[in-house]
């Protein structure tokens, strides 16, 4: 795999035609400048936090389908509860990666972290990371180490609590359907 | 320079010729040394900046020395929202997140959706998708040069252009029943076939459309005002744009030929002919050069799709696959396998096989993308729209060195970005 | 102003509002005698305008201003009530003042933020009386499709508002027809709404 000299690599993984490498995130930076310089990702799409918690609770009865297709046939597929495989860790930070050149291609680098568990940051490496860095944190509340500028951006300055977590409420009022109420 | 070659790439220092401010990439901090600085908020509501930004500028006379931009004024909870929706009737949401190109919103949406199923679309959907997307693409530049013309000083603009404007969300009204916000892209297809009289309305429009944009560059171009208040004002190099992760005009106006369309073809773009317009300056008029070349190659493009369209007349438009897409309704009276597919799609939602996806397409803004984590239930896990103007904001410090107040207007104008966009 | 004469007069309104002329599309359909004429028309008999009053009313509803409160997807559309098909400038609005010294009339149009309703509020309490606000849209009157924690579930929670358009984004039209009704409010001596409402004034 051309991806094999990536520091910090965990895994590689490749599902609907695109790559995703896990990677260690103590190695995060090495690995960002490793695929910036030799591998020429030079342009930084997005950074997509996700928080699991929860995730493969509720159970899925019936069809059930794989990555790499709807197939009736597998097994447990057929009106059996089945969960998703569970998750490493709580968060996952997925960059993702493009590289404008002749040759283009794209790669994602999911780092998984725990709650509290921060990762350094990649603005040295793409100066863009700076907003996106901070969108993760005001919504998920994923510290940068080495953030120059770590304020929240989306929500009030002194707003409590990462609004995208799992367990925070979805908010809004409840819907009134007549006066009586 | 055309494509960034490999090899030839910013180092970990900043490279010779870079202008994003450091430390912080997104903010321009005034000299400390210099006295007499103003710090001047352009609130959120203000004229000229494009719905609620709010600018913290610096201004030294009438030069900006220091800008900062703040954001979160239109933050809906997009995300948040949709985790709580079905996959079907999430689709009303992606439209609204871009407002001004909506429809590529719901396409991308719509596309990352059938990547998760891997459902095939039938190539009359694929089509008039295209056909949509570029009429959106001129609607959003429409858009675009009417209000930052608006913005410069060149008001007669505004109404040029959003005469046209209003051609375009005729034919929006005429295939799905309202201006904005169509939710015609489904998964699947489309929600419903082409009317009638579509294709020659398209075509008298296509007609109109060069003529169109030749009175916009009859106006503008050769305008004295109009190229001094925009040559040479806010210009970002290649370099700096790939590192501030610009795509779409923005790119292209810095010399960079990138057009995911040419490049990593989705739909049917590899079947069209059309040419994408870059320029070398990085300055505001480059953009708006790149933008208005752009509304001609798009009615290029129309003009082909509607070629093809004419031949599937009578085709279906959208997929066949009863798990996801609701059957029609004169199967609902006769089977009762459609019955409870219509049952069970409306109340509990098709369901999505577990994985994570990422589509990116060319939006009139730039890479507009769709990321989705579904766990095999009927509703997302997480959706997380990548905004190109999110993108587009970081670049205006990066390019406001050594411009005037005016010119700051010009060049926030000239990034286009669209608060919902970038807010989500 | 005479009603066309293939309408059947008997069922036209005899009332004050059709006398002086309104031309509301609900009055012109004779079968669709809504709740708002009715309450319309019986507040202005209540309050009995003198001619003086009723000349200041007409005056003000002449050229409105709106302020430029553009938010969200409404605001394209509001954007497009200026344009040349659905040409505001007949009614004398075509002057949207971003100064809100100088502004009339206040669309709110789009979602409105947390963050966002302080900046809000301020415009709305630098503007001088007497001003109306039109909530545009779904978003602005009730939070619209988005109910969670960051969108105010409808702007009147901090401004009075008079009228509110339906849609999402409502058509230049029906955003035509809203001020239109806030004209006839307004001719018929209707208070703006900060002196009746109860809450947010």
């Amino acid at each position: 795999m051309a991806y094999e000299g990536v520091p910090g690599l965990v895994e590689a993984r490749e599902a609907y035609g695109e790559t995703t490498l896990v990677v260690d995130p103590a190695r995060l930076e090495e690995a960002c400048l490793h695929l910036r310089d030799e591998e020429g990702f030079n342009l930084l799409l997005d950074i997509v936090a996700s928080d699991y918690l929860g995730w493969g609770e509720d159970g899925v009865a019936g069809y059930y389908g794989t990555a790499g297709g709807r197939n009736l046939n597998e097994p447990a597929a057929q009106g059996y509860s089945r969960s998703p495989e569970p998750k490493p860790k709580r968060f996952s930070l997925s960059y993702l990666l493009l590289r404008v050149a002749d040759d283009s291609d794209r790669v994602r680098v999911q780092v998984w972290l725990d709650e509290g568990q921060g990762v350094a940051t990649v603005i040295p490496v793409w100066p863009t990371a700076d907003w996106y860095e901070r969108e993760c944190f005001d919504m998920m509340g994923i510290p940068f180490e080495g953030h120059p500028n770590l304020v929240r951006i989306l929500m009030d300055e002194d707003w409590e609590g990462h609004p995208l977590r799992k367990d925070y409420p979805i908010g809004g009022e409840p819907v009134r359907f007549s006066e009586a109420e | 320079m055309a494509t960034v070659e490999r090899g030839a790439l910013p180092g970990a220092r900043p490279y010779a010729g870079s202008r994003i401010p450091r430390p912080v990439p997104t903010i321009l901090k005034p000299d400390p040394t210099l006295e007499d600085v103003l710090t001047v908020n352009f609130g959120p509501n203000h004229p000229s900046t494009h719905g609620v930004l709010r600018l913290i500028v610096d201004l030294h006379g009438e030069h900006v020395v220091g800008v900062e931009a703040v954001i979160g004024y239109l933050h809906t909870g997009f995300e948040k929202t949709m985790e709580q929706k079905t996959w079907w009737k999430g689709v009303t949401y992606p439209a609204r997140v871009d407002y001004v190109s909506f429809q590529y919103n719901e396409l991308v949406y719509v596309l990352a959706v059938e990547k998760l199923l891997q459902l095939e679309v039938p190539r009359k959907a694929t089509w008039m998708r295209m056909a949509l997307g570029e009429l959106v693409r001129i609607h959003s530049h429409l858009v675009y040069l009417g209000t930052s013309a608006l913005e410069i000083g060149a008001i007669s603009m505004f109404w040029y252009c959003f005469r046209e404007r209003d051609l375009v969300l005729d034919l929006f009204e005429m295939v799905a029943g309202t201006r904005m916000h169509t939710r015609y892209f489904q998964v699947g297809g489309l929600a419903e076939d082409i009317p009638v009289g579509f294709y020659d309305e398209a075509r008298r429009f296509c007609e109109r459309m060069p003529k169109a944009v030749d009175e916009y560059e009859a106006i503008l171009n050769t305008n004295k005002i109009w190229l001094e208040r925009t040559v040479g004002v806010g210009p970002l190099s290649g370099e700096d744009a790939i590192a501030l992760g610009q795509t779409g005009p923005n790119l292209r106006a810095s010399g960079v030929d990138w057009d995911l369309r040419k490049r990593d073809p989705y739909l049917a773009y590899d079947q069209v002919e059309f040419d994408v317009p870059v320029y070398e300056g990085g300055d505001v008029f480059d953009r708006y050069k790149v933008r208005v070349d752009e509304m001609r190659e798009s009615v290029r493009i129309i003009e082909q799709c509607i070629d093809r369209l004419e031949e599937m007349q009578g085709e279906p438009w959208i997929a066949d696959d009863r798990k996801v897409v609701l059957p029609p309704r004169e199967e609902l009276h006769t089977s009762m396998e459609s019955l409870i597919h219509h049952f069970k799609i409306v109340t509990e939602g098709f369901r999505v096989p577990e994985g994570e996806v990422y589509v990116g397409i060319e939006s009139p803004r730039g890479e507009s993308g769709c990321t989705l984590v579904s766990d095999g239930t009927a509703k997302p896990w997480r959706v997380k729209f990548r905004a190109p103007s999110f993108a587009a904001l970081h670049a205006t410090a990066a390019c406001c060195h050594d411009v005037a107040v005016a010119d700051l207007i010009a060049v926030v104008g000239s990034l286009d970005a669209v608060m919902g966009d970038v807010d989500r | 102003m005479a009603l066309d004469e293939s309408v059947d007069q008997s069922r036209v309104s005899k009332r004050p509002l059709a006398k002086a002329g309104m031309q509301s599309e609900r009055l012109l359909w004779p079968t669709k005698q809504g709740v708002f004429e009715d309450e319309v028309e019986s507040m202005e008999d209540a309050l009995g305008l003198t001619t003086l009053e009723k000349a200041i009313a007409w005056s003000q509803t002449k050229s409105m201003w709106p302020a430029t409160f553009g938010l969200a997807c409404c605001a394209i559309e509001m954007m497009s009530i200026v344009s040349s098909r659905y040409d505001i400038a007949r009614f004398g609005m075509e002057k949207f003042s971003s100064s809100p010294r100088q502004a009339d009339l206040m669309i709110v149009s789009g979602r409105v933020a947390h963050k966002m309703a302080a900046p809000l509020r301020q415009v709305y309490d630098q503007m001088l009386e007497p001003k109306w606000v039109i909530a545009m849209g779904a978003c602005a009157s009730s939070g619209g499709m988005f109910n969670n924690y960051t969108i105010l579930q409808g702007v009147d929670k901090i401004v009075p508002v008079d009228i509110h358009v339906p849609g999402c984004p409502p058509r230049p039209e029906a955003l035509m027809e809203g001020i239109v009704r806030l004209h006839e409010k307004v001719m018929a001596g209707v208070p703006p709404a900060y002196q009746i409402r109860g809450v947010a004034s």
